[in-house]
């Protein structure tokens, strides 16, 4: 079924593609896609490995839902000043484990100037480096973007504004971004996340072979129907633990995400980094700080790389003063279970191999290794805990 | 004095013996109503990977004009630059250039719109476009 529907929705892209190549011409329309195809396995079957915001993964048998996607895009130029912009994109996210279509990003864009445009509806939020390309295999050297630091914010896009600015200073390219916008989504874990507002800029400077990036982004946070969580604050309310449930607020948290980047691309060396820090007002979405360098050496159409990345939490792992003995034991380990973050690292090493002129295959094999507990794995069993796991992925990214 | 001249002389022939790894040589041209009359190879490179928009590049198709501009312009090989089109192409940033499949189309696309630039064997320019930089 899942494999049909995949296959339906290839097979109506190419047919809406090779139509618009015949009728192209002259009209101001243009259609381009992206997509990966790949396999993933682990050598455990005691935790699934996935990426941000799944909630199925892959263990021992090789799985396609982890890193394939498929993503169309069309621009529709108006006029010299003002286009529109849809990019819809299948691939497993959320709580169902299905291969679904969403709307990524639904947009008119207005240039004002040579310097500066306006983009009004479904934009990408621009917290991270890779932002809006992070589900463009093609368009990055590593298989996918490190989940040490793109599992702190889940969210894809907003509804809102931004406005961008470039402008060279000489040899520099100087690129703003500042966005300001409303989203909710559905977590994996089956509850709702908003973010409202939230206002997110970001500063890059392009010189020769360099790219730094700076970014903050700031929201307003709620959280909807999340029965566990919910359960939890009602049982610690009815054994007189307001004063731990008060540090659990699920409505109007604020929430900060700042971040670092660099990129360079130098003679054959290229590399990229990035450090990044969540902080909010409730302890149920930990403080993390995460990082991840990236480093590789093209050899023709080789490009050899490694990867390490790590995350840790800032913020407490365990309340202070709750029993863990007595009739209150399981109530404080789920307290305490609710404020941990997720920690691992994973050192990576891997292959991109341009064999054809739009198209790439990717070999990667990521040795992760959780801290205190399961890391990011899902669905773990205890014997998980302490133990290393090597997942192995390959996929070919094409673009069109 | 004349002695200076003669090496100069000298050097462009020894030059014009090593220089020819491609068949002719290459020349960024732009529409004639446009103000610009010398550009760097830095600059023109620009336009190419998407870095301003401040003119339109018109692309070739893929091909040895197109390999040998990217290699001496911008140092890269086309993969690159395709990977590099991807990023801004999804970011919604910018559109891929229009491409065509000779010099002749590429002369065209620049003589009709002011802000437009391309390149194309030096053999080819005519009155209809402005050479602003020839590709060392």
């Amino acid at each position: 079924m899942k494999q049909a529907t995949l296959a339906t929705i290839a097979v109506a892209v190419t047919a809406a593609l090779a139509g618009n190549a015949a009728a192209q011409e002259g009209l101001p329309i243009t259609v381009s896609g992206f997509g990966t195809g790949a396999l993933t396995m682990t050598d455990t079957n005691d935790g699934l490995f996935n990426r941000a915001n799944q909630v199925g993964g892959a263990g021992k048998s090789a799985r396609t839902g982890v890193d394939s996607n498929l993503g169309l895009q069309v621009t529709a130029k108006l006029s010299e000043n003002i286009s529109l912009t849809a990019q819809g994109l299948v691939r497993k996210n959320g709580p169902s484990d299905q291969y679904a279509g969403e709307l990524a990003w639904a947009f008119a864009k207005f240039k004002a100037s040579d310097d500066f445009a306006f983009r009004v509806g479904r934009i990408g939020l621009p917290v991270y480096m890779i932002s809006d390309v992070r589900n463009v295999g093609y368009a990055n050297i590593m298989l996918r973007a490190p989940n040490e630091v793109y599992r702190q914010v889940i969210a894809d896009n907003i509804d809102g504004a931004d406005v961008l600015y470039q402008h060279s200073f000489g040899d520099t390219t100087v690129t703003g971004q500042l966005a300001v916008g409303r989203t909710r989504f559905h977590a994996a874990s089956n509850y709702d996340v908003e973010f409202k507002p939230t206002v997110s800029a970001q500063l890059l400077l392009e010189n020769g072979p360099f790219t730094y990036r700076l970014g903050h982004a700031k929201a307003t946070v709620n959280v909807y129907d999340n029965a566990s969580l919910n359960t939890l604050i009602a049982t610690l309310n009815k054994f007189g633990l307001s004063s731990i449930s008060a540090q659990m607020p699920l409505k109007d948290i604020g929430g900060s995400f700042t971040s670092a980047g660099i990129s360079m691309d130098y003679n054959n060396f290229v590399a990229q980094g990035e450090y990044a820090k969540r902080k909010t007002d409730t302890r149920v979405i930990q403080d993390t700080s995460s990082w991840y360098l990236m480093g590789g050496y093209r050899l023709g159409k080789f490009l050899p790389y490694v990867m390490h990345g790590d995350v840790k939490q800032d913020s407490i792992r365990s309340f202070a003063g709750l029993p863990s003995s007595g009739p209150l034991a399981p109530l404080a380990a789920a307290a305490n279970g609710a404020i941990e973050a997720g920690l691992q690292s994973t050192s990576a090493i891997g292959l991109r191999w341009d064999f054809y002129k739009s198209a790439a295959f990717k070999v990667q094999i990521d040795h992760i290794s959780p801290r205190n507990g399961t890391g990011y794995f899902v669905n773990p069993k205890p014997s998980l805990a302490g133990q290393s796991v090597n997942v192995y992925a390959a996929s070919v990214d094409f673009v069109f | 004095m004349k002695t200076a001249i003669a090496k100069l002389l000298l050097a462009a022939g020894l030059g014009m013996c090593v220089a020819p790894l491609f068949a002719a040589e290459i020349v960024v041209i732009v529409n004639p109503k446009n103000p610009a009359t010398r550009m760097f190879s830095e600059q023109a490179g620009q336009f190419f990977l998407g870095k301003s928009s401040l003119f339109t590049p018109i692309e070739h198709n893929d091909g040895p004009l197109r390999n040998e501009f990217y290699k001496k312009v911008l140092d890269k090989d086309s993969t690159q630059v395709k990977a590099i089109w991807s990023k801004l192409v999804f970011t919604g940033k910018a559109t891929a250039p229009k491409e065509y499949a000779s010099s002749a189309e590429v002369k065209k696309a620049v003589a009709a719109d002011v802000s437009a630039i391309g390149y194309i064997e030096k053999s080819q320019v005519d009155d209809s476009v402005k050479v602003i930089l020839t590709v060392q």
